[in-house]
């Protein structure tokens, strides 16, 4: 027996020792005490080794790429002195605001070549006899915001949000008008920017920052000629469209993204890191929704739309096929709109970019599963325009979170835009009995509101731009990692979405209502709007077709 | 009653800002935000929608 003991104290002894030598072979060697290396300053002198290319090499052209792009393209300052540390140094600086400055204009032209995919979504949601109409309105609502926009809404959304250090400072736009309220400043407007000239504005970083900002409001316009399509004076369109770009857009954006009040609620109250809402699901989307919401309450539903005891028809759009391509335009857009909402692909944090594409993309799929299984259990069929409507809500959703969030937080996030979308779409439609031909109130409207709720309870507190976010140390987070103050932000956000927002479009429309009217004839609707309103039908040949078929 | 409802709709959201000078609790300041959104909803979905609804084109 006491063999047997000491054999198995053996065997343990042994299998210990073995561990023991397995674990230090697995350890990383320790790193040996080497006395810290004191840095070699680089001086002046030692550019002048640097070798350049010759122009032998030049001439003989560059296939492999290795003498494109040397130490002969650093600018130098002084002739006389050569390349100096100085030179080098304001290269770097330009290079790295160079990048910013492309990455910001390159995703500022794909959220311009989203006005296209509202354009077709739209048109396509609607029927044949409103297609210029329709179209027109996408078209034109671009030219008619960007003026509004140059004029005075720039300004006022952002001539006081200080510096940018991603565009090189943009410093002109430092002059925000405030009130003092519970004792604490309340950044109401911006005052420097007027036509792009006013106040030191004529600057290459504000222009960056003006044609990024454009877009974004032009996309907020879009969503109401959805909302009001098919009945809506072509002159009411143009009159409305020109308040909110020059008004009601710059307003609200001022306040979350301007240095306004909502973005300071957490340095001026201590809730959260103040209202945040990355790319706009609050500042375009809601907006958008919430004034689509107004107008079509006021320009009243389709002739035909309800029954006389209030059940609703469906009025069926007349082209799927441009419909689900326009949502797969808008999806492209999407990724200049949220990854380019850093406002820069190299400086603190900015690497995130890849997170937000992401987050993006993921949170469209889910959407768009999300509305296909709702429709498919409901009603049998997996409806191919709600599938398009679950993409863009869940796009729309992860508009705001899509910076501070993981990929199981947008996937959520996406997935209940996509039912959410279909349930809003039944509210509005059957219970409201407000008619919106494409859905742009719950798509834009409710789930804009989603996702800037969604802030409050899914960002993870992972994200690091620059180590703070509205001036409030710390990244973003939400209740379900910890920060309940960071919720309140986001509700006052969308209670002043709701109640002020809303409030503030609704008085719009109205007095519109009383100067210029803003419903076509009943005969003209009838007819179709495009040649009482445009003078040209959208489609000429289907209607001789259509004559020609009766005929025979 | 749409006067009334654009009232009452701004009523909300100035509840919702008065609640950071009312309350330094988190949970107060909630409560106050999200009683301001139910009333703005409140003002919209039933008295400004109600009021279009009597007159809507379909009961002509």
């Amino acid at each position: 027996m006491e063999e047997i003991r000491s054999v198995k104290k053996t065997i343990l002894l042994l299998t210990l020792s073995l561990n023991a030598s397995l674990a230090l072979a697995q350890a990383p060697a320790a790193p040996a005490a080497a006395p810290a290396a004191a840095p070699v300053p680089i001086t002046d002198s030692d550019l002048k080794g640097v070798a350049s290319p010759s122009n032998d090499d030049r001439l003989r052209g560059d296939p492999g790429g290795s003498i494109t792009g040397t130490v002969a393209d650093i600018a130098v300052a002084d002739s006389k002195k050569g390349l100096t540390i100085g030179d080098v140094v304001n290269q770097i600086g330009q290079n790295k605001i160079a990048i910013n400055f492309v990455w910001t204009l390159i995703t500022g032209f794909l959220v311009m070549f989203m006005q296209a995919g509202f354009a077709v979504v739209e048109t396509g949601l609607c029927r044949a006899k409103n297609a210029n109409h329709t179209m027109m309105m996408n078209f034109m609502v671009y030219g008619v915001g960007m003026l509004a926009y140059w004029l005075i809404g720039f300004a006022i959304q952002m001539g006081g949000v200080g510096g940018n250090g991603n565009l090189g400072g943009i410093q002109p736009l430092n002059t925000e008008w405030t009130i003092n309220l519970f004792g604490k400043a309340f950044g109401l407007f911006g005052q420097h920017g007027l036509f792009l000239t006013q106040g030191g504005t004529y600057d290459v970083g504000t222009m960056v920052m003006f044609l990024f900002q454009m877009v974004f409001m032009d996309t907020a316009l879009t969503i109401v000629t959805g909302s009001c399509a098919e009945r809506w004076k072509y002159v009411a369109f143009v009159v409305a469209s020109f308040v909110m770009g020059a008004f009601t857009y710059p307003l609200f954006a001022n306040w979350a993204w301007g240095n306004g009040w909502l973005a300071n609620l957490g340095a001026n109250f201590g809730l959260g890191k103040g209202y945040c809402d990355f790319a706009g699901s609050g500042v375009v989307h809601a907006v958008g929704g919430l004034t689509a919401l107004a107008g079509a309450m006021i320009v009243g539903p389709r002739l035909g739309k309800y029954t006389r005891d209030g059940k609703p028809n469906a009025i069926i759009g007349h082209d799927i096929v441009i419909v689900l391509t326009g949502c797969f335009i808008l999806a492209f857009g999407w990724f200049g709109f949220n990854p380019g909402s850093t406002l820069g692909a190299s400086g603190n944090g900015n690497l995130r970019i890849s997170s937000v594409a992401v987050n993006t993309m993921l949170a469209g799929m889910t959407g768009g599963f999300g509305a296909m299984f709702y429709m498919w259990m409901r009603y049998g069929k997996p409806d191919a325009s709600m599938s398009g409507n679950g993409l863009l809500a869940g796009l729309v959703a992860i508009t705001a979170p899509s910076g501070f969030v993981n990929t199981v937080g947008a996937s959520i996030i996406g997935l209940i835009a996509g039912v959410l979308v279909c349930i809003s779409v039944e509210f509005v439609d059957r219970v409201m009995k407000v008619d919106d031909p494409v859905g742009a109130i719950s798509v834009h409207g409710t789930n804009g509101l989603w996702g800037v709720l969604s802030v409050g309870l899914f960002a993870d507190g992972k994200s690091n731009y620059g180590g703070s976010w509205n001036g409030v140390n710390g990244s973003v987070t939400g209740l379900f990692y910890g920060d309940a103050s960071q919720l309140v932000a986001q509700l006052m956000g969308i209670a002043t979405l709701i109640g002020f927002v809303f409030t503030f479009s609704f008085v719009v429309f109205w007095i519109i209502e009383m100067v210029v009217g803003h419903r076509v004839s009943a005969k003209v609707e009838l007819d179709g709007l495009d040649l009482p309103e445009m003078g040209q039908l959208g489609y000429p040949e289907f209607e001789l077709k259509a004559r020609s078929a009766a005929a025979a | 009653m749409t006067l009334v409802g654009v009232l009452i709709t701004v009523l909300g959201f100035v509840i919702a800002v008065l609640s950071v000078a009312m309350t330094s609790s988190v949970g107060g300041r909630m409560v106050l935000v999200l009683i301001g959104i139910a009333l703005s909803l409140i003002g919209i979905i039933r008295i400004i929608n109600g009021a279009f609804l009597k007159n809507a084109v379909w009961r002509r």
